[in-house]
């Protein structure tokens, strides 16, 4: 066996072991909120259902999303009892936009700071708009881009669980 | 097979112990292409028109304990235009051990870090820039007590499959103030960083150190509804270098200064950034200073000016300044700053209309750290807050609204100067004015129609350009695309190209697929403020990302 075959029953070996234990837990984390006050999701995540949605000031979509669920937050949250984390992967370039951003758009959610990407990273996420819906803790849905109407879909899910 | 069933049994074992407690992720991305010949872009010269760049990332956690691998690649060989250090077809690119309980974080192997703002360390990974500059060694998080965390770390940079040649040495404490004066609605924050590289040399020069070191202090307030923040860093004696040769006689200290003031409340949001920077680069390795890779960056220094998302206002794209060079141009170093507004006209209000209206704006303005450069690799003298030459400025204005409940639009304006022989080392000025229009109409609940047009008008370089994109979302996973940029104006007739591209993409929970075809302008790809030279390309790409 040369090397590379070697790499590949190694990872082959992988893959089936995650067929039997995907993820499905919150990370273990300490992020800042937009005020600098840490926050560990795991505890924060605990006995509650909440919704991340990981995105950017640069991101057109991302903020199509926000801004179409922000429109019936108040509504939805008490209906569907759930709360939206938003999760800002914005790095030192455009970090300072996120605040003034939300304040001038108006929106109520809780922001996080994930700065260097470490949340981003240990979910695999690539690009965003990205959106969890996370239940006493696990992972159990998982979508990834926008398209308007989306929110509807997200509804319908938390509706389900 | 005798080599194997260790594996096997390691494996195997994982799935009796501690069933609660552990747990496997895995994330999977390829991008591929495949170059055609094309009367535009040119026919394709290099070896390998099918290429691919893939990585596949494993974590294994359980209890305390995280075990993670990456494993990347580059075949046949890498993408156009990304480094020639990744050059194997399967390698290991990344792997770590991290312990982490409430106090104590250890991680072995490559890890990522930030201090501060980034002006004195980064290590982080774009896939899509090529870069990942992942530290190897070691490092400790303290968190003695709720508040103060301290950070040291030890390590070279990873560059391809190998590490920096120079070692690298941080340390980092930071004291968060979540009550300040006991009041509730104050926080605030200050630390502390010390950066060293060390590499061998083999000079006579007494006073050219093995060690180079970055010091740096920040605070960070938040009183009531404002916020304000300076970060300063210090860059002790580091050696001149031209094109990857070092003088070892020519030694220069470098600064960094970077103040931040903002104020927001319900509805309007307003923030102004300033940084001044002097000689500020800083590369694990000496003689990498300038390559255009983007490698062995040890620091992050974005263009703090607005990131764009759409291309025609991503044709003239300022990168910062910060470093000292002799030649061809002289330049010192940067300043300038940026201040951005976001307000919300309310609902049933004469401009707000029926759904509200949301406007934001940006003017960034960056000129050459002023500088008089007395003789030449000898001696500078730099003026402390003096603008020289103009680098760039950039106005933008977007208003965002809902016209109807199936309708909304966005309008941007934008006017923007561009040194373009000062930022890109060539020749002309550019000034230019890009109006873009965008409307999304939903057509039904699940599907909707994106239509945007772009227009940019410019006496300089290639002249006018105008640009469409018309994109279907089928539904939410299902959504297709169809973009051309044309410059119609362009003086050579024969230049008057076409750039299209055609595409779709299907995304069902953590999956994405992305498929297009057509043509790559060249010029510079940036992703949050780093930027790269890709070439001008035709072909079919493919994007696949998944994750378990």
């Amino acid at each position: 066996m040369n090397a590379t075959q070697k790499l590949f029953t190694f990872l082959l070996f992988i893959f089936l072991q995650v067929g039997l234990n995907a993820q499905t837990s919150l990370p273990d984390l300490q992020l800042k909120d937009i005020n600098g006050k840490s926050f560990s999701l795991q505890e924060y995540a605990k006995n509650k259902t909440i919704v991340f949605s990981f995105w950017a000031t640069w991101c057109v979509p991302c903020i199509n999303e926000l801004d179409a669920i922000s429109e019936e937050y108040e509504d939805k949250k008490s209906e569907l009892n759930f709360e939206l984390i938003a999760v800002s992967i914005d790095d030192e370039k455009t970090k300072a936009r996120v605040k003034p951003m939300i304040n001038g758009k108006g929106w109520d959610y809780k922001i996080l700071m994930d700065t260097n990407q470490a949340f981003k990273r240990a979910l695999n996420i690539s690009s965003v708009p990205y959106v969890i819906i996370v239940k006493n803790g696990k992972i159990v849905y998982t979508h990834s881009g926008y398209t308007p109407g989306g929110e509807k879909e997200l509804y319908t899910k938390l509706k389900s669980l | 097979m005798s080599k194997k069933l260790p594996i096997l049994f390691f494996f195997i074992s994982f799935n009796f112990w501690a069933q609660t407690e552990e747990s496997f992720n895995l994330g999977f991305e390829s991008n591929a292409q495949y170059y055609v010949d094309d009367q535009v872009t040119g026919d394709f010269t290099a070896s390998d028109r099918f290429r691919s760049n893939s990585y596949l990332k494993a974590e294994y956690l359980v209890q305390n304990f995280t075990f993670g691998i990456q494993v990347e690649g580059y075949a046949p060989q890498a993408l156009l235009n990304y480094s020639p250090q990744y050059n194997d077809p399967i390698n290991i690119g990344l792997y770590y051990a991290q312990f982490k309980n409430d106090k104590l974080d250890i991680t072995l192997g490559h890890f990522y870090e930030q201090f501060g703002n980034g002006l004195a360390l980064r290590s982080w990974e774009d896939r899509q820039l090529g870069i990942n500059n992942a530290i190897r060694g070691i490092k400790l998080k303290y968190k003695p007590t709720e508040n103060i965390s301290l950070t040291g770390l030890f390590g070279n940079q990873r560059v391809g499959f190998k590490v920096s040649e120079g070692e690298l040495f941080g340390l980092d404490t930071q004291m968060d103030m979540p009550q300040m004066f006991k009041s509730e609605n104050t926080s605030g924050s200050i630390g502390f960083s010390y950066v060293g590289r060390y590499q061998e040399n083999e000079s006579d020069n007494p006073d050219f150190k093995k060690l180079t070191s970055v010091f740096s202090g920040r605070f960070q307030m938040n009183i009531h509804n404002f916020s304000t923040g300076l970060e300063g860093v210090v860059k002790m004696d580091d050696a001149y270098v031209e094109n990857g040769t070092l003088y070892p006689d020519k030694l220069f200290k470098g600064n960094a200064l970077q103040f931040n003031l903002g104020y927001s409340q319900k509805g309007l949001g307003i923030n102004a950034t300033l940084r001044r920077l002097e000689n500020m680069n800083f590369y694990s390795e000496r003689e990498a200073a300038g390559n255009t890779y983007n490698e062995l960056i040890v620091n992050y220094i974005p263009a703090l000016t607005k990131q764009h998302d759409y291309s025609l206002a991503n044709m003239y794209v300022y990168q910062s300044q910060p470093s000292l060079s002799f030649n061809p141009l002289e330049k010192a170093g940067e300043i300038g700053g940026q201040i951005d507004v976001f307000f919300n006209l309310k609902k049933d209000t004469p401009l707000g209309g029926k759904y509200g209206t949301k406007v934001s704006a940006n003017f960034a303005s960056w000129y050459a750290l002023k500088a008089d450069f007395i003789s030449e690799y000898q001696r500078v003298d730099v003026g402390f807050l003096e603008a020289g030459e103009h680098y760039f400025s950039d106005m933008s204005l977007e208003v965002r609204k809902k016209l109807s409940p199936k309708v909304s639009g966005i309008l941007t304006f934008l006017h923007g100067n561009y040194n373009k022989k000062y930022v890109e080392e060539t020749y002309g000025f550019v000034k230019s004015n890009v109006a873009i229009a965008e409307t999304t109409i939903q057509t039904s609940e699940k599907t909707s129609l994106r239509i945007e047009a772009q227009h940019l008008w410019t006496r300089d370089d290639k002249k006018n350009w105008a640009a469409s994109t018309i994109e279907l979302n089928a539904n939410s996973n299902f959504s297709f695309f169809v973009t051309d940029l044309y410059n119609y104006g362009n003086e050579d007739t024969s230049h008057r190209d076409h750039y299209y591209l055609l595409g779709g993409s299907y995304s069902k929970d953590r999956t994405r697929i992305a498929l297009s075809y057509g043509r790559q302008r060249g010029g510079i790809l940036c992703v949050g403020g780093v930027c790269r030279e890709v070439p001008p390309a035709s072909g079919l790409t493919l994007n696949i990302t998944t994750s378990l």
